[in-house]
């Protein structure tokens, strides 16, 4: 049994915690990058409650917890967490014992979603052709989080500098995965954008 | 185009929205008759000017919301979440 990414794999192809991944070598510059293997997990609870405390993390602002698990939050009361392939983050079993008066749902949407990186200093510029949003420092610096129309699929985009490098996560339903994944690669032709493999581990 | 401001959000093309009409009170099924439901269902004031408007965020936050609109500018005064009273809002 293999798990396939809507993105088709493109190049070498490898096997990473059962996912079918391409496993073509970075090479720098503006890339784009399948991550949907990782591990995304929603999770929704009151803006108040105590999982909201555990997670940390308000509308519109992502953070690295100690485990490095990504924090997001992408709504109101509405959180994305991601982690590694094969992993389960910490976070979502502390706030699932929480406070039992609150509603808290927890849910694994790793074979819902997709989810890919567009990192390189023309990244911006490349989504700016496909997204209405400012996508300045001061409006949305690194740690940023929204949810916005991307090539008309609905997005959550986190800007998450990879090494210093602006980098943004892109993540929504797995049905327009391999659309937007194309879209973005037609973006950013004109930056001479290229497909990297998997990545394991991120800088 | 018209940009709308999420309470949420903050403002967005209005493309990212669904209009979901005036701002009015819904009734309780159980407490009026076909008549005044029907009212409330279909008789719109329509009004040429300041409207009182709901709106869903669909792209975006996924919240429903009200905003203060002129129906002849398009100008927007202010967006709201629900439960949180504008002192120009009318009731029906």
């Amino acid at each position: 049994m293999v798990a396939r990414s809507p993105i088709r794999a493109r190049g070498p192809v490898g096997r990473e915690h059962g996912w079918e991944v391409s496993t073509t070598a970075r090479k720098g510059g503006l890339e784009l990058c399948d991550l949907t293997p990782y591990s995304k997990v929603l999770v929704r609870a009151g803006v108040l409650s105590k999982a909201a405390e555990v997670l940390g993390c308000a509308l519109g602002l992502a953070r690295r917890a100690p485990d490095g698990t990504l924090v997001a939050g992408t709504g109101p009361g509405e959180w994305l967490l991601v982690s590694g392939a094969g992993t389960w983050p910490a976070l979502a079993d502390e706030i699932g014992g929480g406070d039992p008066t609150a509603l808290t749902t927890v849910v694994d949407v790793t074979h819902g979603g997709f989810l890919i990186r567009l990192s390189g200093a023309d990244s911006r510029r490349v989504l700016e052709k496909i997204c209405a949003i400012d996508l300045s420092d001061g409006v949305t610096p690194d740690g940023a989080v929204f949810r916005s129309s991307v090539a008309r699929i609905v997005c959550d985009v986190i800007r998450d500098d990879d090494g210093g490098v602006r980098s943004y996560l892109l993540h929504g339903d797995r049905s327009a995965g391999q659309y937007l994944f194309d879209a973005v690669l037609d973006a950013g032709s004109e930056f001479s954008i290229g497909i990297s493999g998997y990545r394991e581990k991120e800088a | 185009m018209i940009r709308i401001p999420c309470p949420n959000c903050g403002p967005r093309n209005s493309s990212e929205f669904s209009y979901f009409g005036e701002l009015g009170s819904r009734p309780a099924p159980d407490a009026v008759d076909p008549a005044h439901w029907r009212h409330y269902l279909y008789d719109k004031k329509n009004p040429a000017g300041w409207t009182t408007e709901k709106w869903y965020h669909a792209s975006g936050c996924r919240k429903f919301f009200a905003i203060e609109r002129n129906t002849l500018t398009n100008d927007v005064k202010s967006g709201r979440p629900f439960g949180v009273e504008s002192s120009s809002e009318e009731s029906s």
